[in-house]
This record gives structure tokens, sequence and C-alpha cells, in this order.
């Protein structure tokens, strides 16, 4: 683990008038997914990402994950530019995409098979991160054979174990159903304690992104940019109980006028 | 012991055979249908141990064996490559596949005359018919396999900087397998249609020619011998197939 220099702020991330345009070439017409986006995500920083439908907020994921080439401007991760996928992102989508005949062992170790580093060490690695996200004794179970829940969890583990230096999860417990996504939620905190990883993580969920991250990116849609930042000063660890608190409530209702905002201009926009 | 589903099943399936057999034998003792033409079980059954003594039987079911495995291989060595690499290059599909749409819908066997006069009516011919009936249910299935992969696999290997290479191996190779063992079980099917066909058109050895003799001798008992051979290695073929295949599905979900 790098030591952090003291009083330095560390940027791990940092986009610089991001734009992103599609082109719909049969009705000839440009689709605004991502205006104008100046962020700088911090080192070891939690991050999540709320917003309408339509906002670009996946968009914006996939092009940090290098999926996606940015229309104009840049995203710099430790200071080097992205240019596609990289060894230093792994991403967490919201379906597991396990490999179905592979047990779960030789699932999360098949990111370290593809980037050519499956050593004996990091096979090791594999199975201590099993073991943190909670599968120890399933390592050759099949995929099918366990819970949504417990898919993503090896999603995660396969995320971590070939080290990156920011995490992105894409609506990662979306999927799963209220009571398994609350305990997941609460569990991913505890991981991403242990892992130590600057996570980016996109949500529909106001009381998700609050309850996870250090600072909640709120985006509007049409065009996706981002039209508020919100710090969440609620101390660690967090208890899920938090999310009862009057602190935590406020933020929700301030985030969700926010979105409400956007979706009312949506709304009216589709009217016109 | 305990009655499951499954016993019931069994008995049931033993019971309907078994009724089935009877009423062929009383059909025949009775004369309501001449016994020239539908021989009876136990008629088969003695012609078969006289049979199955006899060398000549011994070399028809040789060379008919022959002929199935050599065209049955070829085709398989010859389309699961071409299925998947089409399925998997856009270009090389376009190179191929007007011939393979083409030719999978025409009825093979009508240029049976073609392949005899031009292959001869020895072991040859037969080949080149059962390769051309087995070769496409194989490199269809392999093309389909190809054209439903699980785009969320292919979209996760890349952000772990998957080549395209290493998603084709990792992914689309594995993916192929079901689907494959699908077109092999369906090929192996027309393979063993177009051994007997060929044999029975012009052949001067195989159990279809063997069978084409007896029938038209009205040797209807031996006849069905032969049949009943066809039907027994088209049975154990199938079995095979689902070996391998639950061999190589152990990861899939048990669907009783």
């Amino acid at each position: 683990m790098a030591d952090v220099v003291a009083g330095a702020e560390n940027i791990k991330l940092s986009t610089r008038n991001l734009n992103i345009v599609y082109r719909n070439a049969r009705t000839n017409t440009e689709v605004v997914a991502l205006k104008d986006i100046n962020l700088e995500i911090k080192d070891g920083e939690f991050v999540c990402i709320v917003g309408p439908s339509g906002c670009g907020k996946t968009t914006f994921l996939n092009t940090v994950a290098g999926l996606i080439k940015p229309s104009e401007g840049e995203i710099r991760l430790d200071d080097r530019l992205i240019d596609g996928p990289g060894a230093d992102r792994s991403v967490v989508f919201q379906s597991p995409s396990l490999l179905p005949w592979r047990t779960v062992i030789a699932n999360v170790t098949y990111g370290l098979e593809l980037q050519r580093r499956l050593t004996r060490q990091t096979r090791d690695q594999a199975y201590q991160y099993i073991e943190m996200v909670g599968l120890k004794g399933f390592e050759n179970n099949y995929p099918h054979e366990l819970s949504g829940g417990m898919q993503q969890r090896v999603n995660l583990a396969r995320a971590l174990t070939v080290e990156p230096s920011l995490l992105l999860l894409d609506e990662p417990f979306s999927a799963l159903d209220a009571q398994t996504r609350e305990f997941m939620q609460a569990e991913l905190l505890r991981i991403w304690r242990t892992a130590k990883k600057t996570s980016i993580f996109i949500t529909h969920q106001i009381d998700e992104a609050i309850y996870l991250a250090d600072r909640v990116f709120v985006f509007g849609a049409r065009p996706g940019r981002v039209v508020d930042v919100v710090d969440v000063d609620i101390p660690r660890p967090r208890d899920l109980k938090i999310k009862r608190d009057p602190a935590f409530l406020r933020l929700v209702d301030h985030i969700w006028s926010l979105i409400e905002k956007e979706s009312t201009k949506q709304g009216f926009d589709s009217r016109d | 012991m305990k009655i499951t589903k499954e016993k019931i099943g069994l008995v049931i399936s033993i019971v309907s055979v078994s009724v089935f057999l009877l009423v062929w034998e009383m059909a025949s003792v009775n004369r309501w249908v001449s016994p020239i033409l539908i021989s009876s079980p136990s008629e088969i059954l003695r012609e078969a141990i006289w049979m199955l003594q006899q060398p000549s039987f011994w070399n028809h079911a040789k060379i008919s064996a022959f002929e199935f495995s050599v065209g049955f291989l070829l085709a398989m060595v010859i389309a699961i490559p071409v299925g998947v690499f089409s399925g998997w290059n856009f270009y090389f599909n376009s190179l191929v596949n007007p011939f393979i749409s083409a030719l999978y819908v025409t009825p093979k066997l009508t240029i049976l005359p073609v392949i005899i006069i031009a292959f001869g009516i020895g072991v040859e011919s037969k080949i080149v018919l059962v390769f051309l009936m087995s070769f496409f249910p194989i490199v269809m299935s392999a093309q389909k396999a190809m054209n439903t992969l699980d785009q969320s696999l292919i979209k996760a290997a890349r952000t772990f900087t998957a080549s395209e290479l290493q998603i084709f191996t990792t992914i689309a190779l594995p993916s192929t397998v079901p689907f494959l063992l699908n077109g092999i079980r369906l090929g192996m099917g027309q393979g063993l249609i177009a051994m007997v066909v060929g044999e029975m058109f012009a052949a001067s050895a195989g159990i279809g020619f063997m069978l084409t003799n007896y029938g038209q001798n009205l040797q209807t008992g031996r006849m069905f011998v032969g049949v009943i051979v066809i039907t027994l290695t088209g049975l154990a073929l199938t079995y095979v197939i689902a070996l391998v295949e639950k061999r190589f599905s152990s990861w899939k979900p048990d669907l009783h």
C-alpha cells in the first residue's frame, strides 16, 4: 500500500471537458450523452453517481472503463491518459457475467489469466479474495449452484483479484432482492475497508449512494452532466441503521429534490 | 423397495414394447397379415442367431462401419472449424455461407447418381454421401452457437483487457459445445441414413446392400435383422453422445 503523502491531495482520477456525443446515422441527429464532465476523485475515495435514467451515468462508467472513447476531453487515472481498457481498472457489472462452465475459483482467476498474470502467488491471492467476499468453501462450485447475491460476490472477487487501481461498479446490486441488497451494501463497505480500493459506484438508488459514498455525484439528464456534488459526512464504519438517521434522511431529501427537478424537466421535454 | 417415478416409467415402457411384440407375433402366426410382409419377432430372432454366425454378415457390417466412420469423422473434422470460424469472422462467413445455405436445403440424395458415377459403387461413394449428409447439421449448429454468444461475458472479458483470441478461446469455443453436440447428434442420424441409402442404391457390399437383397428375395426376417442392426447402431451412438454431453455439462443446472 502506498503511503499517502500528508497534505497533498492525491488525485486518483480526473476528467477534463469530457464530452460524449452519439450520432444517429439514420435520423442524422446528435445525442449528447455527457456534457463537460469535470471531476476529480481522490485516492481511496468511495464515490457514488446517481441520476435519473438517461443521465449518462453508465456511459460515464463505460468510458472510464475504456469501453467507450470520449468524443472530446480526456480522463486521467494515476495521471495516465485512459485509452481503452486497462489492467489498472476492473468493472463489476449489474449481471454477474461469470463463465457458467467455470468453477468459482476459475472464474475469480479469469481476469488474471486474461492479463497473463496467473501464477502460484496470484492464485493464492484469489483464494484470499474469495475468503474476503465470504465465499470460503465454495471455490469449486459452479455459478448456477450459487444465489444471485453469491454470484455478485464472485464477480466482486474477480474484480478485486487483479488488484486494480480503481474499482468500477455499475449497479451491481440492482438485480438482487431488497434484503439481499441491503446486506450486500454493508458487505461491500466491509470489503472496501479491507481492500482499500478507490471505487466509483453507479446506482439509481439514493439511499444506497449515500450509505456507501464519501461523495455523491448527482447527474442530470439531457445532456448528461454533473448537477451537484454532495459530501456525505457520516462517520465510518457505518451501520445499516444510519439509513433512518435524520442527517441521512436530509441528504436523501436533498438529492431526491435534485433528481426530481431533472426528471420533471425531462417530462416537459418529452411533451414539447 | 421404493417405487420411484423412474421405475414406473420403466415398467410402462417394458409393457408397451412387450405388448407390441406380442401383437406382432400373433398377427404373423394367425396370418392376420401375410408373414412375407411382416415376418415375426420369433422368426427374426431365429434369423439373427443364424446370421450372426455367418462371416459374410460381419463382412457387410465391417464395410458399412468403415463407410460411416470415415464419412462422419471427416464431416466433423471439417464442419466444426468451418462452422466456428464462419460464425466468428464476418468475412469468412460471407465467403462460405452462400454455399452452406444453398447446400443445406438441397436434398443430397438427389445427386447420388452423379456421386456413384464419379466415385464408383465401392466404399468411396458412400463415404462422400455420408460426409455430405452429416456435414450440414454440424456446420449449422456451430454457426448458430457463435451467433448466440453471451455479450455480457465478452464485455466483462474486454474490461480485463482480453484480446480477440482470448475471447475466442475462453468464451466462444466453450459456448459452442452444447450446440455442437446437438449438431453432431443430428449429423449422425443423417449419416446413417446416407450410408444405408447409398448401399441400397448401388453397392456390392454393406448392411444396406445386404438387406436390399434379402428384401427382394422375400426373406423378410433377415431383412428385418439388417434394419434392427442399423437401429441398434443409431441408439448406441446416441448413447455415446449423451455420455460426452454429460461429461461436458457438469456445470449446467440440473433440470429435473
